[in-house]
């Protein structure tokens, strides 16, 4: 290279020049202190373009960290070459691909026709931190100053990228190292702080553990005690079938000491010999099977006491819930008394249930309605047979007060009588009255109605038995005919008599017959037969049997039962008929009969027969009166007059035992009767007859032995205009004879 | 009406005696004691037997039980009184209990209800003769 010699003065400034870039230079790594690499660059490659007015400068650098390439290229404004920087950059790169020096291009290469001459600087000793290619056209380039400059900036380059190396690397270290202590730190916090956790945790576990000690010992103790007062007992065995509890209830229960059955086999212990093969199998299966029929339920059983008696208990079994071996326990009750109570209670509910199905029984199936009715007459409640009286349903009765079924006519007697009920003036009564059925028609009742007192559960109600009477009511017109009837039957003469009096009658041809039959026979068996005997007794026979006929036909007459018929009589004719009947009754009791009958007698309304029974009872209690008397006549004396008042008077006088003052009040009593053999109804029945012919009867005593009765009915005047029509036919001349 | 039949002419016959007021009674009762073979006599009444002068001859008496006047137990009495043993047959229409026991606590012989059979009366004959019998009697 020619150099030409300058001009001192442009030599010294050049000079000066060039160490005030080397100053600058050797000042860069100062600015490039704690910069990126990147940074460092780009300043060199300014530095150096602007320096050294090169075309341009390019780096490449390999990043030191990541080894990942890196280029930079400047390009001064100056620059000829007119190829864009970007095919610079690439060509460059082309030769900076390689590392050390065999990339190098050789020097004065083209860029675009345009001689360039480049100089590469490695940067590092063996070039690994990078390189940096300069290239300018001038000829001269590079002059040495320049080329001292390119390779102290080189240097300075590679100083200032090593130390932005190294103080990456530092500062890397040093991140890493803050890294890793604070890594560390944390680590070591972390431990610490995990240890103080554990601490903590032990500390709680601590105090839990105490306090669950603290927890077991007061269950313990609460369990003890709960144990020994508990009324029930317990008893828990372990999986051999051991006792292991024993608690003071069962102590007193089954009569064992704890200490004498802990460890004895349950089974041996309370369970009663019938039942411990059952319980073996069962406890054995469980243990094998994990099955039970048993465990926690409430179960009914037998136990078995220390002094042998076997007692109902209730018994539930539960497994213990625990790690280990199996343990049972057992609460146990002594049902003794509780069983006792049920069967009384069952036997007293049954007793109940068969009372109140009884009494309900009888308010349906009673014979009378029932009816149930609250204070305001409301029903309650009706039985069948009153709801068919009144023909409403249980339902619509209930709907229904009793004075809304009662008879308008009854309504306010029966409100009265209710009231007088409530209020207490009488406690029941008794009434007729009549309902309306639900169609309208009246029914007859016969009601007995009570207040029935209420208990603490139940207020006070009406009830009312309510009998039909409907057809009671309506025969009683029946009732009554067949009464008279029936008195007329019994009649004044007693049953005993009438009877007496009929066997009586007939007894006597009766045997007259038997006896001249029997002699007929008797005489016609004789050897010669006595024919004339025979033939008498055949007469006799015939006779007596014609009288039997007659009597039977006198007595049918008599006692016919003919329908009272009032009719116009003479009382002496029915008296005459009287006497005629009973003749040979009085004859044969030794009495004399003298009658006085009037002629006057006028005619009276009566009944024939009903009289007839009158007079035939008077007979036979004035014979009856006379039957004992010896010491004088037995007289019977019959007397007929017209009587004051118009009436006509019949008189029956004895001479017999009399009427002593006590037997006068009570002759005419039903059934009074000094008779020993009668019935004494005959005297009462007669006073009824004849006060149902408007008269009386009655007995006087005589001034003499015995009494009288006499009756007086009164006569029509018809009657009397006959008796009179009667006297007046009387011949005047004939009376006076 | 006597009985023209004797078996045993020889033997003396027993008289029976027959009280009662009834008429068919006193008509009938002594044709069949003579056909019995008795002698029989009737009478109406107590007092009528008492003053016949038959009572001692009297070997059976059949008596009505109620008859006016003295009756048939007042004569029984009556007759015991007078130290007349004379068994007694009691006859009667009533059917009355309490009389047949009455007689017979009175040393009745015999009781019959009327009407009675010829037989019953021959046994309570035989009865009251107590079967000591020597005669001959139609049986």
């Amino acid at each position: 290279m020619e150099e030409q010699v300058q001009d001192p003065a442009q030599e010294i400034k050049r000079l000066q020049r060039c160490i005030n870039d080397l100053v600058s230079l050797l000042a860069l790594p100062a600015i490039w202190s704690g910069n990126e690499p990147s940074y460092v660059v780009e300043m060199l490659l300014d530095a150096l373009l602007r320096m050294l007015s090169l075309d341009f400068v390019c780096a490449r650098l390999k990043d030191p960290v990541t080894a990942a390439p890196m280029q930079i290229l400047r390009v001064s404004d100056s620059c000829k070459v007119k190829v864009p920087p970007r095919d610079i950059g690439l060509m460059l790169g082309n030769w900076l691909t390689g590392d050390g020096e065999n990339s190098l291009p050789p020097k004065g290469s083209q860029f675009g026709g345009e001689d360039i001459a480049i100089v590469p600087l490695p940067l590092g000793i063996h070039g690994e931190i990078g390189m940096i290619v300069v290239g300018s056209e001038r000829a001269d380039f590079p002059s040495q100053t320049e080329s001292l400059l390119l390779s102290v900036a080189a240097n300075q380059a590679s100083i200032g990228l090593r130390e932005a190396a190294l103080l990456r690397e530092q500062k890397r270290i040093a991140n890493e190292l803050d890294r890793r202590v604070a890594e560390r730190t944390a680590e070591l916090a972390a431990t610490d702080e995990e240890l103080r956790n554990e601490i903590v945790e032990r500390e709680l576990a601590e105090e839990r553990l105490r306090q669950e000690e603290q927890e077991l010992k007061r269950s313990e103790s609460h369990k003890a005690t709960i144990l020994d007062s508990s009324p029930d007992c317990v008893v828990a065995i372990d999986q051999e079938g051991c006792i292991t509890e024993f608690n003071p209830a069962a102590e007193q229960t089954f009569g064992h000491r704890r200490k004498d059955v802990l460890g004895r086999r349950l089974d041996d212990v309370i369970i009663p010999p019938s039942l411990r093969e059952k319980h073996r199998t069962g406890f054995a299966r469980y243990l094998s099977t994990g099955e039970s029929k048993v465990l926690g339920r409430r179960l009914e059983m037998t136990a078995l006491c220390a002094d042998g008696r076997e007692i109902p208990v209730e018994l539930t079994i539960t497994r213990m819930p625990q790690e280990g071996p199996l343990a049972f326990t057992g609460h146990i009750r002594d049902i003794t008394e509780r069983k006792r109570s049920e069967d009384a209670l069952r036997l007293a509910h049954a007793q109940v249930v068969r009372s109140e199905e009884r009494w309900r029984s009888i308010f349906e199936n009673s014979a009378v309605g029932v009816a149930l009715a609250d204070l305001n007459g409301r029903f309650i409640a009706t039985n069948p047979v009153f709801q068919k009286m009144l023909g409403y349903t249980e339902d619509e009765l209930q709907r229904l007060t009793f004075l809304d079924i009662t008879h308008e006519e009854h309504v306010e007697e029966k409100r009265m009588l209710i009231g007088e009920l409530l209020e207490g003036k009488r406690k029941q009564y008794q009434i007729e009255k009549q309902y309306r059925r639900k169609d309208g028609q009246p029914v007859w009742v016969r009601n007995n109605v009570s207040v029935v007192p209420g208990t603490d559960r139940v207020p006070r109600f009406l009830m009312a038995l309510s009998e039909d009477i409907t057809q009671g009511k309506q025969s009683e017109e029946a009732l009554a005919k067949a009464r008279s009837e029936l008195a007329k039957v019994a009649s004044i003469t007693s049953l005993g008599v009438l009877t007496a009096s009929i066997a009586h009658e007939v007894n006597q041809p009766l045997s007259g017959i038997i006896t001249n039959a029997s002699t007929c026979l008797r005489m016609l068996s004789a050897d010669p037969p006595n024919i004339d005997g025979a033939r008498e007794t055949v007469r006799r026979t015939i006779r007596d049997g014609n009288r039997a006929s007659d009597v039977i036909t006198r007595l049918r007459t008599l006692y016919s039962k003919k329908e009272p018929s009032p009719e116009s009589m003479d009382l002496n004719e029915v008296t005459r008929e009287v006497i005629a009947i009973s003749l040979t009754e009085i004859e044969r009791n030794g009495v004399t009969l003298r009658h006085e009958l009037a002629d006057d007698l006028p005619q009276i309304i009566g009944d024939r027969i009903q009289l007839q029974q009158v007079i035939l009872n008077l007979f036979r209690n004035a014979t009856d009166a006379m039957s004992a008397i010896d010491d004088r006549p037995r007289e019977l004396l019959l007397r007929s007059e017209r009587d004051e008042g118009n009436q006509v008077r019949l008189s029956v006088k004895d001479s017999g035992v009399g009427l002593t003052p006590q037997a006068a009040d009570k002759i005419f009593q039903a059934f009074y009767t000094t008779k020993t053999d009668g019935m004494g109804i005959g005297l009462s029945v007669s006073r009824s007859i004849i006060e149902a012919h408007h008269g009386r009867l009655w007995a006087t005593p005589n001034d003499g032995p015995g009494c009288t009765f006499s009756f007086a009915i009164p006569y029509t005047q018809e009657g009397l205009a006959g008796a009179e029509a009667s006297v007046s036919r009387v011949d005047p001349s004939t009376e006076a004879a | 009406m006597e009985s023209p039949k004797d078996r045993s002419e020889d033997k003396p016959k027993l008289l029976s005696v027959v009280v009662d007021d009834d008429e068919s009674v006193r008509e009938s009762l002594p044709d069949l004691l003579r056909e019995f073979g008795f002698a029989a006599r009737a009478f109406s009444s107590a007092k009528e037997f008492l003053s016949s002068g038959c009572v001692d001859q009297t070997s059976c008496l059949i008596l009505d039980i109620a008859m006016p006047g003295m009756s048939g137990p007042e004569l029984q009495q009556e007759l015991k009184r007078g130290g007349h043993e004379i068994p007694i047959i009691f006859i009667t229409g009533q059917r009355d209990e309490t009389i047949r026991a009455r007689v017979f606590k009175q040393g009745a012989a015999g009781f019959l209800f009327k009407p009675f059979s010829d037989a019953d009366l021959l046994a309570a004959i035989k009865t009251a003769l107590h079967a000591g019998w020597d005669f001959t009697v139609n049986f």
